[in-house]
């Protein structure tokens, strides 16, 4: 059985076309993000469809809100958004890095590589880069708090907020490793018990970790209620303080005068006989649930509760009862004869704070006793893009905690990792034959865009820089990575400049994990419903 | 004129015409797949062409592909359905099958047009190698599989898919999945969750049943032996179903009594539910915030608006009945799993009922870089699953890789030597058309399909009836040792319904499109 003649793709010409325009349009999308990349990345402002603004910095929002029309653009975006959902951070990056990654197979297509080869290389290059850094990736223990916090301050280091990454660096640590259920054990976090809070005026400054409960609304004063409570016993109720009503139509037939005042009599009465039973639970704080039904409260209600002297909350979302109870330790009353005095919650200091700068209210609970493993972490910022951005940036950096609860190694930033990936792929290469040694060797240049982009943005010569990195690493130097401060190449292990194994790991996967689909595209079909 | 006898705007096609027609269109739908076909085969992107729907998906799968293109030709429309067909009988070979019945018809316009056969004579023929190409497919195929072929038969359905780089992985994922069931063959034990976001090869098998929805509150978290009561009954109101019924009262004392009357009934619905000796109820329906405090009361998991969907797959694998009345306890089976708890998969916390009573269940669930690679991984997995079952239900396989092709046009070239009349000339060209599919496979793969496919028929003359395709290198290799199998019924479905649906198309003489039906103008 002889060999065939070769390899060779008879590229039709409709499969070049679309697969040219995918890996066109594929790559703008990454181009118009690669700035964004590095501390010295610059954000984007994005003017949303109702005229809103909104500056950010990090991929998968600038993407997610991009009106990208073009299907393989859409790919780049869904990519972004996976890698934001895996690791939470370097959302940038896998889509510089897949840009990256299709520009090395149109120079492979050109050669006449069969597509699916290409695809096929790719992945195993892909899982020889993954088997790299975690080869030279340095274990991490979660109660080492000082390589975790370098980790954030390396995260926060590219974002609007990186001036006061002193401050959030230890706040996403603490909120993160406050809610893993064990810090020998966990293999994940579910970042929803932290609830981030973002009230505007002050400062960025003035953002706290708060060791209990923000509620995003101040106290009920109307009545005259009371704003703060010491040793506070907090109730939360689902049910409804308000006149009855059934789930049948009802209607009250008045007849007379003195039946409309009977009735107001027996609504008072009503009520007051409601109110009373939370007292006598021995509840001083009160938080109503929101109903569509029917009012949650009334006047009359809220009246009652303040010559009670109950400090009232009203309009708690159904979604955000599971995160109060836990956080409170209390347990919701749905019936007022359930009522008792085990289902509250106790805290030291309950009070109403008056948001400085800013006009809006919350209420904190502090000293809680028996708190649940959730965070809250109350967020302000002199205006809403900068708020809206640190809350991004918060979250990426608690994405990195997270990444450490997963997988307990780090590697080391500012483009070190990847020129390490690259200069062993092209090592392992010239081992090999046939197009996986071109495609590794292709897949290896596209790892370098990470540096080079990093080097680009900082405004140095990235050519000599990735030279030089080259150099270093060659040299053995396998922390040698681009020191942006300084503007030249120097030990990222010394200046603590490291980042989550993870995010690079799931950066490469993904990223070639998109391209090898694009590969395989070849038509492009318009059907009824996709 | 000749169509006066016609309503207006009814459309005749004859003779020639219309068949030209009708093989054009079949021919075309079978150009669109043609590239999907084999493990080098291409993916299609599929846009919608409704300016307000801008999604998009990537996708292998012929049967997809066909389903959703807009056609106006009536034998493409043929095809789209025997594609179809072949996905339910089979679940793969979708692709397959519509090649191959588009080649058929490519064979018979050259008989038609250049040696003048009559399309029934065509027929005749093609009936006659249909019963050869059957006869060796039978003789080639085992009677019985083992695990391995079951692998190997994983592995070639999903190596023209996208997740071909990790074929090994899926099959074994799929074959674990399907022996799982025994020999019922019942899907619907298979539950497939998508979650974007980790890579392909981070999808798993997890033991047991997924349920994406979360535990009231108050409620534990975590449950040893669970007795399940299904269910599928309002936790509002039973409200009383007659249009417009209302209470009419005078007092707000009365309305607040009728108030506590209903809850007090909710109460003793709630009672009867527990009364069944549950400690785990999900509804199918909301439960709203008094039955759920009155459930965390005593301890019992609750779990809402578990969908339709959801709660009958529940009720499959637990074993349990959904119930909508509470009256007769000891008339309700109840469900049973080890194990119930919340887990955490990516961003997602899920419900996974662990050790149910039908060990069969379990849930495949997919990670993939994004939406479009996890619904394309969804299609893969499910073809696996259906070439699977079908073979556990068919114990008979096959050598993959364009071997019984080949077998088949060689057996029927023989048959075609013995033949007279002009019946033999439609056998060979019968012969070519299966052909064509390794052909295309080659083709597809960059190869020299004509030298390949030269090479193999010589192989197989010279008796090495294992030889087939080896896509990886681009040479004739054998497959019992490559390991490249395919399921008896899935080409035995493809050959027969092919060329069913090819020799309907070619005794159509008139097409008589009606006029279609105008719409009144509103005034």
């Amino acid at each position: 059985m002889g060999r065939a003649t070769g390899e060779i793709y008879q590229d039709r010409s409709k499969g070049k076309d679309v697969r040219t325009s995918n890996i066109v349009s594929a790559k703008a999308v990454a181009n118009a993000v690669r700035t964004s990349l590095g501390p010295r990345g610059m954000d984007k402002l994005l003017q949303l469809e109702n005229g809103e603004i909104l500056i950010s910095n990090d991929g998968a929002t600038i993407l997610s809100k991009m009106k990208v029309l073009h299907p393989a653009a859409k790919m780049l975006v869904d990519l972004s958004q996976s890698q934001d959902i895996e690791a939470g951070d370097g959302t940038t990056t896998v889509v510089v890095l897949a840009g990256a990654l299709l520009n090395a197979c149109s120079a492979l297509l050109a050669k006449g590589i069969h597509p699916m080869g290409i695809a096929g290389s790719f992945l195993r290059a892909a899982d020889k880069a993954v088997e790299i850094l975690e080869d030279i990736a340095i274990p991490v223990e979660l109660n080492d708090r000082e390589s975790l916090l370098s980790a954030v301050e390396t995260c926060l280091s590219s974002k609007v907020v990186a001036q006061n990454s002193d401050l959030l660096a230890p706040i996403a640590v603490d909120s993160v490793l406050g809610v893993v259920d064990d810090i020998e054990t966990s293999t994940n976090v579910d970042l929803k018990d932290i609830r981030l809070v973002t009230q505007l005026g002050g400062t960025v400054d003035d953002t706290e970790l708060v060791q209990g409960l923000v509620i995003t609304k101040g106290a009920t004063k109307t009545a005259g209620g009371p704003t703060s409570k010491e040793n506070a016993k907090i109730a939360l109720i689902q049910y409804c303080l308000s006149a009855p009503k059934t789930d049948m139509d009802n209607s009250v037939v008045v007849s007379d005068y003195a039946a409309m005042d009977r009735i107001l009599r027996e609504e008072r009465k009503y009520i007051l006989g409601q109110c009373k039973a939370i007292k006598k639970s021995g509840a001083n704080v009160l938080l109503i649930q929101k109903s569509i039904l029917r009012d949650a409260y009334n006047e009359l209600s809220l009246h009652f509760l303040a010559k009670m002297g109950i400090l009232v909350v009203t309009d708690i979302n159904r979604n955000d009862i599971e995160f109060i109870c836990r956080t409170l330790g209390c347990q919701p009353v749905a019936h007022p004869d359930q009522m008792k005095a085990d289902k509250l919650g106790m805290a030291d200091h309950v009070s109403d704070v008056l948001m400085e700068g800013g006009s809006t209210k919350v209420v904190k609970f502090t000293g809680v006793q028996n708190l649940g493993k959730t965070m809250t972490v109350l967020l302000r910022g002199s205006n809403e893009f900068v708020l809206g951005e640190a809350e991004r940036s918060l979250h990426d950096a608690q994405c990195v905690v997270r990444c450490f609860v997963k997988k307990r190694f780090m590697i080391a930033g500012g483009g070190a990792a990847e020129t390490e990936a690259s200069l062993r792929l092209h090592k392992y290469s010239q081992e090999l034959t046939g197009t996986d040694a071109y495609c590794f060797q292709a897949f290896a240049d596209a790892l370098e865009v990470i540096p080079y982009t990093l080097a680009e943005n900082a405004g140095m010569k990235p050519i000599d820089v990735v030279t030089e990195l080259r150099k270093q690493h060659a040299e053995g130097i396998k922390g040698a990575g681009i020191n942006v401060k300084k503007g030249k190449v120097s030990n990222m292990y010394e200046l603590n400049v490291v980042q989550p194994l993870m995010v690079s790991t799931s950066a490469i996967q993904l990223a070639t994990e998109c391209v090898s689909m694009m590969m395989k595209i070849d038509d492009l079909v318009i059907v009824a419903h996709a | 004129m000749e169509n006066a006898y016609l309503s207006q705007g009814v459309e005749v096609d004859k003779g020639e015409n219309a068949r030209l027609s009708s093989l054009i269109g079949a021919m075309a739908i079978s150009d669109l797949v043609k590239t999907t076909l084999g493990p080098k085969g291409m993916d299609k992107i599929l846009q919608s062409i409704d300016p307000n729907d801008q999604s998009i998906s990537v996708t292998n799968d012929g049967a997809t592909i066909l389903s959703k293109i807009p056609l106006d030709n009536a034998a493409a429309k043929v095809l789209v359905d025997m594609a179809k067909v072949q996905d339910k009988e089979v679940g793969d070979g979708t692709t397959s099958v519509a090649v191959f019945c588009g080649e058929l018809l490519r064979e018979a316009e050259t008989m038609l047009m250049q040696a003048r056969i009559h399309p029934q004579t065509i027929c005749a023929g093609w009936r006659l190698a249909t019963k050869v190409a059957r006869e060796t497919l039978d003789s080639m195929a085992t009677n019985t599989i083992t695990d391995d072929d079951l692998m190997n038969i994983a592995q070639t359905t999903l190596s023209s898919k996208l997740v071909n780089a990790e074929k090994e992985h899926f099959a074994k994922l799929c074959v674990s999945a399907v022996k799982r069931l025994g020999g019922s063959g019942n899907l619907d034990h298979i539950q497939i969750i998508k979650l974007p976001g980790g890579s392909l090869r981070s999808s798993y098998l997890e033991e047991g049943f997924l349920l994406e929805k979360s535990i009231g509150v108050g409620q534990p978290k975590r449950l040893e032996k669970c007795n399940i009561l299904l269910g599928n009954t309002s936790m509002d109101t039973d409200k009383i179903k007659i249009y417009g019924s209302r209470v009419q009262v005078d007092s707000l004392n009365k309305v607040a009594e009728i108030e506590q009357a209903e809850k007090l009934k909710m109460k003793r619905k709630v009672d009867k539910i527990i009364g069944h000796g549950c400690n785990v109820f999900i509804n199918r329906q909301l439960i709203y915030n008094y039955p759920e405090s009155l459930f965390a009361q005593q301890g019992i998991m609750a779990i809402e608006h578990a969908d339709f969907d959801g709660i009958e797959r529940l009720a499959a694998v637990t074993g349990g009945e959904v119930a909508s009345t509470f009256e007769n306890p000891e008339k309700v089976q109840l469900g049973y799993c080890e194990v119930l708890e919340e887990v955490i998969i990516g961003e997602t916390r899920v419900l996974r009922f662990g050790g149910c009573k039908s060990g069969a269940a379990c849930t495949i669930v997919l990670r993939g870089s994004s939406n479009h690679v996890v619904d394309e991984a969804e299609r893969s997995v499910h073809d696996a699953l259906c070439i699977l079952a079908a073979t556990l239900k068919h114990p008979r396989r096959i050598y993959g890789g364009g071997c019984t092709e080949v077998a088949m046009a060689q057996a029927i070239d023989k048959a075609a030597m013995e033949t007279t009349g002009k019946k033999a000339l439609a056998m060979s060209a019968y012969a070519k058309a299966l052909l064509q599919l390794p052909m295309t496979v080659a083709d597809n793969g960059g190869y020299d399909a004509a030298e390949l496919i030269t090479q193999l028929r010589a192989a197989h003359a010279a008796g090495n009836n294992s030889c087939g395709l080896d896509m990886d290198q681009g040479i004739v290799g054998n497959m019992e040792e490559l390991g490249i199998m395919e399921s008896y019924k899935s080409k035995l479905q493809v050959v027969t319904s092919a060329s069913e649906a090819a020799e309907m198309l070619l005794r159509v003489d008139d097409i008589i499109k009606s006029a279609p039906r105008r719409r009144e103008e509103m005034i």
